[in-house]
């Protein structure tokens, strides 16, 4: 009977460590425990036997019954744990259902990172009218007279608005650089701020030329600072833009409204600098004007040019994000095409 | 502007071994943006002169010869069907492997060794169209190859050797330079390259003129013509100038004529000063330059024929204009075929007046382009005496038998005062005197050191308005120093508080709460509007902004609101998607107001910031859609954080639906609209497929919350129920009228805590002019759990309230 016993409890332990889910589990329980169950049966054998094997032989049953239950409680616990409710054709491989969420236009993606980038160095945010005079857009900005800039094949002039004084002509903002002197004029110096807008050209459109299109200013005045801080917050800018450092170098240029004028050219990220097609080989990219504000510039804002100096970029944001992303051609920006717009999320 | 690297060292040394790619970026850093460096040579390799020993005929083909060509190592087989052909003649070889225009059409092609008609030919013989040399070797005839057989060259020189095209052609950025006259020639920017590498600089003897006689020169308008030299110069002709002179003019992309044009034309290039010859026959009695009388005419060089206005500057005789200065010559007294004595003009006139004139006639030139910028009188010296040493190196007996130089007003060289401590302070950096005076020096700049500074004069060619203030020579100096050499310096912080502009952040949040909360896709338009757009939207212009000289003819106002762009957005989009939302935020215009909080003296007019909103469906879909636009605008205060609004019927928009439509109000101010298009504004904006609801808000009007004000409510203690009544209802009930019933039970101790919308039916089973609505009473206690029968109880309350009040009747 023993041997029985220990027999049982091997073939127990093999067919519940086969069991492959709970109801096989089930069928085995009722096979070794049940009321026609194999342990019952030899339980049946023990009134058979010599009164004095009796109880040592009901202890062993009795132990190989608990043994078994244990095993079968343990297997359970294993076979709950593995078990899923689905059957196991589920697909995992199917694609994701997108949020449903739309979108901000890239250029406005793009001003947002400068701001951030901007506000995180001390930078307040500004906004002017897009109707300006000819006195905001081209004479308190040091324009000579007869800047070709101030001809209606160059500005929108508005109608009715378009003759007399300076004061009195009207047009879309040719640049950014008048609403800064609105800016000075109605704040106190120091001035450190950014002036996010869009700005208007008369001029034939094509892929790289736009009449309407987006501009991102940023100016410093203050007592003693020199324009080589200047090119350390371009670079802490393009670097925190793009996400890695971003080689800037700063060569002559001419614009009325600073002295010395800069072009600032930023490595070419397509190529790091070798030269392709994007940079037209030559490795860097043109990218904004900046330099000082001119003395009559800063006159013009109220604000003493002997005493301030200042720092001034003025970013072009549509080539900025054309750059980030690969756009080719600068006019579906205001194309309004959702299959192009709705490609940055 | 193109420059010869030949040309430009006649003027400065530049050592042979200068590594070319380095002074392009170096002129590019310090000066002008140099956009290429082109070598000229490098398209002529592998092509050299030939010397024709035989001409044979070709076996199969009676227009093709073939040549034995001698090319320096070898005599070789080439098949040629030019015209012209002979024994003996010098012509332009292009061996295997060079590239040449077949046909001067095209993109070149490499010339291979191959049979022609099933003779073996080893090169081609070139007509000059075909290496783009036409311009020096004009071809007489169709079929004529090009011949160099009056040059005397070796057979196999290169042909660049032989015409001296191994030059290099810089490629300059116009713009780069608008504000610098001195540059437009090869001397000015020969001075910078002297400047920027320490290089002597090569100066001209000044010319005196050997005769007493005087050019009756007479200047009406001295502020216009401030300087005027007439020479007569006689024994002249028209004969060609000499290959180099052409070579260099073709070079930087101008066309050589004759001796005596390419004389003028090669000045201006070389200093920046334009000059005119005329035939000093027809010019009678005198020359004199006065503004044009109204309307005179005079016939350009280029047969325009102009109608003049008094604001033109002209060179008349005492029969008329012959000359339009300072732009262009006229047809009937310039250089004629017959001309053997001419007037040369060597003058200045002013930038302005010449622009202006250039521009009335569409007439831009090298010569007013240049003028434009404004030259400095001074230079005339210089183009005087390159132009007579030109005149008599190409024409041994001529002779100046008259001369004059008026120059009424004498330019006065700027004075500039700059002291050390400020050039310190803003450079960040003392570069010492030595460097400060020999870059200036070398520039032109008179330098005088004293105590505190210096004393600069700055030379005239810098004195026309380019160079006036110490922040013009504190650039001067920081350029040649090279900015590169200029350490970073790092930015001081000054800290009086964070940043808070609750109206710049309350712009950003509405933005981002449509884009990302409300599934809307951001887009931007142009200010200006097309007509039938304008039609669908607005019921008239009256208070609209127009531009004077518009995109297009039908674009021509200015915003007022941003819907007639939307519209257009719509029709762009309608057969991409069935269903969209679209929103945008831009300024817009209104002829009202014209003050300015700037300037007292500025008159602006009225501008505001709106929000304009599109949610575009099916035609079937108005409800929701309407309905949808309805919660983006009704959460959008909640969201972001400012002063809520309220919807109320006071005012339809011009362009709105009969039906649909509701005004938006912050407070009792009205912020807005929304509403569906009207059929009749769609099909005006030509919106063909989808219905929209549009929204338009003042921004300007809304009102941010200084901080977020959401309150923190208990979670109730006790379960709160949901109890679902649905009932018929007369169809022209409001759901305003529905949830006011029952909402003036709510309190915070009532049972009844909340009323919720949760359909309205119409159709099938529903009497007509009926409709069902479910809504959901959410009832419970803060005091204990309600059993079924007190819920009950509430709701059977509310029941009743809505069949006494609306007529409700209850669907069980």
């Amino acid at each position: 009977m023993k041997d029985k016993l220990e027999a049982l409890l091997r073939e127990g332990a093999e067919k519940i460590q086969s069991a492959k889910n709970e109801a096989e589990l089930q069928e085995i329980k009722g096979y070794l425990l049940g009321k026609q169950g194999k342990v019952t049966e030899i339980m049946k054998e023990i009134p058979k036997l010599d009164v004095s094997l009796r109880p040592e032989m009901g202890k062993a049953v009795n132990n190989v019954k608990n043994l078994l239950q244990e095993q079968i409680e343990g297997r359970l616990e294993e076979i709950k744990l593995k078990a899923s409710e689905i059957s196991e054709d589920f697909d995992y491989t199917l694609p994701g259902i997108e949020p449903q969420i739309g979108g901000l236009h890239p250029i406005t993606q793009m001003c947002y990172d400068l701001n951030d980038a901007f506000r995180s160095m001390g930078f307040e945010v500004y906004h002017g009218p897009e109707i300006t005079s000819e006195y905001f857009a081209f004479d308190n900005l040091n324009f000579p007279p007869n800047h070709p800039a101030r001809e209606s094949m160059d500005t929108y002039w508005l109608e009715g608005h378009d003759s007399g004084e300076a004061n009195e002509k009207l047009c879309l903002r040719p640049h950014l650089t008048g609403g800064s002197v609105r800016y000075m004029k109605t704040h106190k110096p120091p001035y450190r701020f950014v002036y996010p807008g869009r700005v208007y050209r008369n001029e034939t459109t094509d892929a790289r030329h736009e009449r309407a299109f987006f501009q991102y200013e940023a100016l410093i005045v203050d007592k003693d600072f020199t324009y080589t801080a200047g090119k350390v917050m371009i670079k802490s800018i393009l670097s925190k833009v793009f996400g890695q450092d971003v080689p800037v170098r700063m060569r002559a240029g001419f614009f009325p409204f600073v002295e010395p004028g800069f072009e600032i050219d930023m490595g070419c990220l397509v190529c790091g600098g070798k030269g392709c097609s994007v940079c037209k080989h030559v490795g860097w990219i043109e990218i904004m004007p900046g330099g000082t504000p001119h003395p009559n510039v800063l006159r013009a804002a109220g604000v003493d040019p002997e005493e301030y100096t200042g720092f001034y970029v003025n970013i072009g944001l549509d080539r900025l994000v054309m750059m980030r992303y690969g756009v080719d051609d600068v006019r579906l920006f205001h194309g309004t095409d959702l299959r192009f717009l709705g490609q940055f999320r | 502007m193109k420059l010869s690297l030949n040309w430009i060292k006649d003027y400065v040394k530049i050592p042979d071994d200068m590594d070319l790619s380095r002074l392009a970026y170096d002129l590019t850093m310090s000066t002008v943006e140099v956009e290429g460096v082109h070598d000229l040579g490098k398209q002529y390799n592998n092509i050299v002169v030939g010397i024709i020993k035989e001409v044979l005929p070709h076996p199969n083909a009676d227009r093709l010869r073939v040549c034995k060509v001698d090319v320096g190592t070898e005599v070789v087989d080439i098949v040629c069907g030019g015209s012209n052909l002979e024994v003996g003649m010098r012509v332009v070889v292009a061996l295997p492997g060079s590239f040449v225009v077949w046909h001067g059409e095209g993109e070149p092609v490499e010339i291979k060794a191959g049979k022609l008609r099933g003779v073996m030919s080893y090169g081609m013989i070139c007509a000059s169209t075909e290496v783009c040399l036409e311009d020096l070797f004009p071809p007489k005839g169709d079929h004529d190859i090009m011949d160099l057989s009056h040059l005397d060259i070796d057979a196999g020189t290169p042909l660049a050797v032989a015409l001296g095209l191994d030059d290099m052609i810089l490629e300059i950025d116009n713009k780069s330079m608008t504000n610098r006259p001195d540059l437009w020639g090869h001397y000015g920017i020969a001075r910078e390259i002297a400047a920027i590498y320490d290089l002597p600089l090569v100066e001209f003897e000044k010319y005196v003129p050997n005769t007493e006689n005087k050019v009756d020169v007479r200047i009406v308008d001295e502020e216009k013509c401030p300087r005027y030299i007439g020479a007569k110069i006689e024994g002249l002709g028209i004969i060609p100038s000499p290959f180099e002179m052409q070579s260099r003019i073709w070079r930087v992309g101008m066309r050589p004529i004759n001796a005596l044009v390419d004389v003028t034309n090669y000045v201006m290039l070389a200093l920046g000063q334009p000059t005119h010859v005329f035939d000093s026959e027809h010019i009678k009695d005198y020359i004199e330059i006065r503004g044009a009388k109204e309307n005179e005419k005079l016939v350009l060089l280029n047969d325009k024929s102009l109608e003049l206005s008094c604001d033109d500057l002209v060179i008349a005789d005492s029969e008329g204009a012959v000359a339009l200065a300072g732009v262009m010559g006229g047809a009937k007294d310039s250089v004629l075929p017959t001309t053997s004595s001419v007037i040369l003009e060597v003058a200045n006139f002013d930038s302005k007046t010449v622009r202006k004139t250039a521009l009335r006639y569409d007439n831009r030139t090298e010569a007013s382009s240049r003028y434009e910028k404004a030259v400095d009188p001074e230079r005339c010296d210089l183009a005087v005496s390159m132009a007579m040493k030109l005149f008599s190196e190409l024409f041994p007996n001529m002779k100046v038998t008259a001369y004059e130089d008026k120059y009424p007003n004498k330019l006065v060289k700027k004075e500039i005062d700059v002291e050390f401590e400020w050039l310190d302070k803003r450079l960040g950096k003392r570069i010492p005197q030595e460097v400060v005076a020999r870059k200036l020096g070398t520039m032109g700049y008179e330098v005088t050191f004293n105590d505190k500074g210096m004393h600069i004069v700055v030379p005239t060619w810098r004195s026309t308005g380019d160079v006036s203030i110490k922040a013009d020579i504190m650039e001067e100096v920081a350029r040649m120093y090279g900015y590169e050499n200029f350490e970073a310096s790092s930015i001081t912080a000054v800290f009086d508080g964070a940043i808070n502009q609750l109206d710049m952040d309350l712009v950003r949040k509405v933005k981002e709460y449509l884009a990302f909360r409300c599934n809307m896709q951001e887009i931007f338009t142009y200010p200006w509007m097309q007509d039938n757009f304008v039609n669908a939207i607005l019921p008239s212009t009256e208070g609209v902004l127009a531009l004077s000289t518009p995109p297009a003819p039908n674009e021509k106002y200015v915003r007022s609101t941003l819907l007639p762009n939307i519209c257009r957005a719509i029709v762009k989009n309608e057969h991409s998607f069935e269903e969209f939302a679209i929103f945008e935020e831009a300024q817009v215009f209104f002829d009202s107001d014209y003050t300015s909080e700037y300037d007292p003296i500025e008159k602006l007019p009225k501008q505001s910031k709106h929000l304009g909103c599109a949610f575009v469906g099916k035609n079937d879909k108005i409800s929701d859609l309407f309905r949808r636009a309805k919660g983006v605008i009704g959460m959008m205060p909640r969201y972001t954080h400012m002063e809520g609004f309220t919807f109320k019927r006071v005012e339809k928009p011009y362009w709105a639906d009969a039906t649909v439509w509701t005004n938006i109000y912050l407070g009792e101010e009205k912020i807005g609209d929304m509403a569906l298009l009207s059929k009749k504004s769609a099909s005006v904006c030509g919106i063909k497929v989808l219905s929209a609801v549009l929204v338009e808000i003042d921004m300007d009007k809304l009102i941010p919350f200084k901080s977020r004000t959401n309150r923190f409510v208990h979670i109730p203690e006790h379960p709160m129920n949901e109890y679902d009544v649905s009932f018929l209802v007369d169809s022209m009930v409001k759901w305003d009228e529905i949830y006011s019933t029952l909402a003036e039970k709510i309190t915070d101790n009532s049972l009844l805590r909340d009323v919720k919308f949760v359909d309205e039916y119409k159709g099938k089973q529903i009497p007509e002019g009926k409709k069902s609505i479910t809504i959901r009473l959410v009832i419970g206690s803060s005091d204990k759990t309600l059993t079924g029968q007190e819920i009950e109880e509430v709701a059977n309350s509310a029941i009743k309230k809505l069949s006494k009040k609306l007529g409700a009747d209850i669907r069980k």
